[in-house]
């Protein structure tokens, strides 16, 4: 199936100009909420490559959830503030940075040009997955087959970050907050 | 499969994959026993934990010990294995974290932050070790990669009072997440070149020269993935994040970083390196390219590690240069394991000599360390000898050790590796590699002037340090593990030898 050209477009020059807002935005919100928009165009590119299960995830987890959760955390911590400066300082450093990034999407860009992806995409063409019942039911089934051990791996990192939340979370110990009011403040 | 179904044989485990499983399991089951354990409130936790988290260790490492000779089991339809190979690097991993923690006991107290949660994060970052060594499956690589990766970001940031702590674990944080986003993309563009991410399906592709691996695409997947497991082990380019953090961690964590970290990603850097057929099929001009690359690496770090280590006087950070100078020996050996006669098994057996004379050497610094981890610079180890004769013997064995001087483990390991690489035709790069060891026992050998030829001082940490028993016994160990590799290494290197013909 063809992608519709303008859709393509339309979606794609929205991701790369929200993406640049978020990095160029000094204000924290507006950088968190051009990334939302940011997702809502990569979901309207996986739509179009008929992947709608990954475009409704990408709505539902990325837009939704963890951005809900980045813009609770700009707002508890007031981070309205910035706390460094990048001024004029880091010209050469941008200038540098920039510089690499234009390196590597030229790279980028001579690679797909001269690949062809494998064997017309193995497995799973859009006819065979129609014909599975589509995608949600593929990959549900394949994520609790095939894939069950990495699935059930997630479940062991999941636990390790929440202990490790926990450990950073945990109320100050009296000393410590003695150091932190001598000038070690976080 | 026509129509993606649910296979059978995916949803069974038969009794043999649930012993190879064994110290997979019971290493998971401690970790939930311990923090069942920290949150009862009838005692103080911390002897609870601490003795359920280091009994499950030794248990999985008794485990895997007994499954060691075993033939290789395939777990979850060949996403993991369970080989000599695997099983001798989860004995590896899970005796750094049994030692780490017995080191940590006393120095938690110290530093009044004896929380539970930190027994338990060493012990999932061990786990996840294990499981990265044991995959070959790229998806559950990068799982496992995470799992030991959050575990360790927050035990480097667990001096939470201490702004070097903190600003260790974010520069970790940051640059870590970085790196594995790169090694998350190498596999994507993998997955997109040859339609697998299991690396022995990639490696078959490699031999049959399918056109799916002679793509760009297929290059640059692969060379995204190499450049993630060179962040890892802080091979040159990619070296600034370490000295910081090693030095801003709290002391036991920079220990067991250097050893279980280092070398469970060298661990699986030599399997999927292998996988992506190094060595073996690939075309003669990528060969050359990966091997001129590497070696441009090799020799960067181990000359950077070594100068740089000159001039440190912070010991902390004095072990992290040479610590990245070990890399760089280590890439030496991947880069010449595929032509000498011992292939990799130097590379294992040097991994495993490091992490002796390495986790000793900071069991040592754990001990010396005052509050906040003061008193770790040169002159604060004047006169030690005279303050802690055995401690200063400890040391003194451990950096011979990492010196290269016979009789201790570094010797041997040091001799195999540069061994191989002199059959290999690599003279040039064994010349420099000996050349940079000469350098590293200047400032190994100058701690062991300031111990035993220097006056004590006064000032921080001038007074004599109680000695827990329980960090006696893993200096105790790892003096009498660097000593038996040097001078009975015979069982080690068949071990090794055994471990890489299971790859």
């Amino acid at each position: 199936m063809e992608i519709s050209p303008v859709f393509f477009y339309l979606f794609a020059g929205m991701a790369i100009a929200f993406s640049l807002v978020t990095v160029l935005k000094k204000n924290p919100a507006a950088s968190a909420f051009s990334l939302v928009m940011v997702f809502f165009a990569f979901a309207g590119i996986y739509a179009l490559l008929d992947a709608h299960l990954i475009a409704t995830l990408q709505i539902l987890v990325y837009a939704g959830a963890i951005m809900v959760l980045f813009i609770f955390v700009i707002m508890l911590l007031s981070a309205d503030v910035p706390s460094f400066d990048l001024g004029r300082s880091h010209v050469t450093l941008r200038g540098a940075a920039a510089g690499l990034g234009l390196v590597l999407l030229a790279v980028l860009v001579w690679v797909f040009k001269n690949s062809t992806p494998a064997a017309g995409s193995g497995l799973f063409t859009v006819d065979r997955v129609v014909a599975a019942g589509g995608n949600t039911q593929v990959i549900s089934e394949l994520m609790f087959s095939q894939y069950l051990w990495p699935f059930e791996l997630t479940s062991v990192l999941l636990l390790t970050a929440i202990i490790g939340a926990v450990a950073i979370a945990k109320r100050r110990p009296a000393h410590a907050a003695q150091a932190a009011t001598k000038g070690v403040r976080s | 499969m026509d129509s993606p179904i649910i296979n059978p044989e995916f949803l069974t485990i038969s009794p043999e994959q649930i012993r190879a499983l064994t110290p997979y399991l019971v290493v998971f089951g401690g970790a939930l026993l311990a923090i069942v354990l920290s949150v009862l409130r009838v005692v103080q936790p911390k002897w609870p934990v601490f003795i359920a988290v280091l009994l499950t260790a030794l248990a999985g490492a008794a485990a895997s010990q007994m499954l060691a000779p075993e033939a290789e089991v395939s777990l979850f339809g060949g996403m993991m294995v369970s080989d000599t190979y695997s099983n001798i690097f989860n004995i590896l991993f899970l005796m750094s974290a049994a030692f780490t923690l017995l080191v940590s006991f006393k120095y938690l107290d110290t530093e009044r932050m004896q929380h539970p949660e930190y027994y338990v994060l060493v012990l999932l970052s061990a786990l996840g070790m294990m499981l990265m060594t044991s995959a070959i499956d790229l998806i559950v690589i990068f799982i496992a990669l995470e799992t030991l990766s959050l575990g360790v970001y927050v035990l480097v940031g667990f001096r939470r009072a201490d702004r070097r702590s903190n600003e260790a674990a974010v520069k970790y944080f940051i640059l870590g997440s970085a790196a594995s986003a790169i090694f998350l993309y190498g596999t994507a563009l993998l997955y997109g070149a040859s339609g697998s991410v299991r690396i022995d399906q990639i490696l078959s592709l490699v031999h049959s020269g399918g056109a799916e691996v002679s793509t760009p695409l297929f290059a640059l997947g692969a060379w995204l993935v190499i450049l993630g497991f060179l962040f890892k082990v802080a091979s040159v380019p990619f070296h600034m994040w370490m000295p910081d953090v090693y030095e801003g961690a709290p002391v036991p964590v920079t220990g067991f970083m250097t050893t279980g970290l280092k070398a469970a990603a060298f661990a699986t850097f030599l399997r999927v390196f292998l996988g992506l057929g190094y060595g073996s099929g690939l075309t003669a001009v990528i060969q050359s390219h990966i091997h001129d690359v590497l070696w441009v690496c090799a020799v960067l770090t181990m000359v950077i590690g070594n100068v740089v280590a000159l001039t440190q006087t912070n010991l902390k950070r004095m072990l992290a240069y040479s610590s990245i100078a070990h890399t760089g020996y280590l890439l030496v050996g991947m880069i010449t394991g595929t032509a000498s006669a011992d292939g990799y098994a130097s590379v294992v057996l040097y991994l495993v000599a490091y992490a002796a004379m390495n986790l000793g050497a900071f069991a040592v610094l754990s001990i010396l360390a005052t509050k906040d981890d003061v008193g770790l610079n040169l002159q604060d180890l004047s006169g030690l000898s005279r303050k802690h004769p055995l401690l200063a013997l400890a040391m003194a064995v451990f950096l011979f050790s990492m010196a290269g001087v016979p009789p201790t483990a570094g010797f041997v390991a040091k001799y195999q590796l540069f061994y191989g690489a002199v059959q290999a035709g690599e003279i040039p790069l064994v010349v420099i590699s000996v050349l940079c060891s000469a350098i590293s026992v200047y400032y190994y050998l100058r701690v062991l002037v300031f111990m035993y030829m220097r006056e004590p001082v006064a000032g921080a940490g001038s007074d004599k340090r109680s000695v827990s028993p329980w960090a006696a016994i893993a200096v105790l160990g790892m003096v009498f593990a660097t000593l038996q590799m040097g001078v009975i290494p015979a069982k080690m290197i068949s071990a090794a030898r055994r471990a890489v013909a299971s790859l």
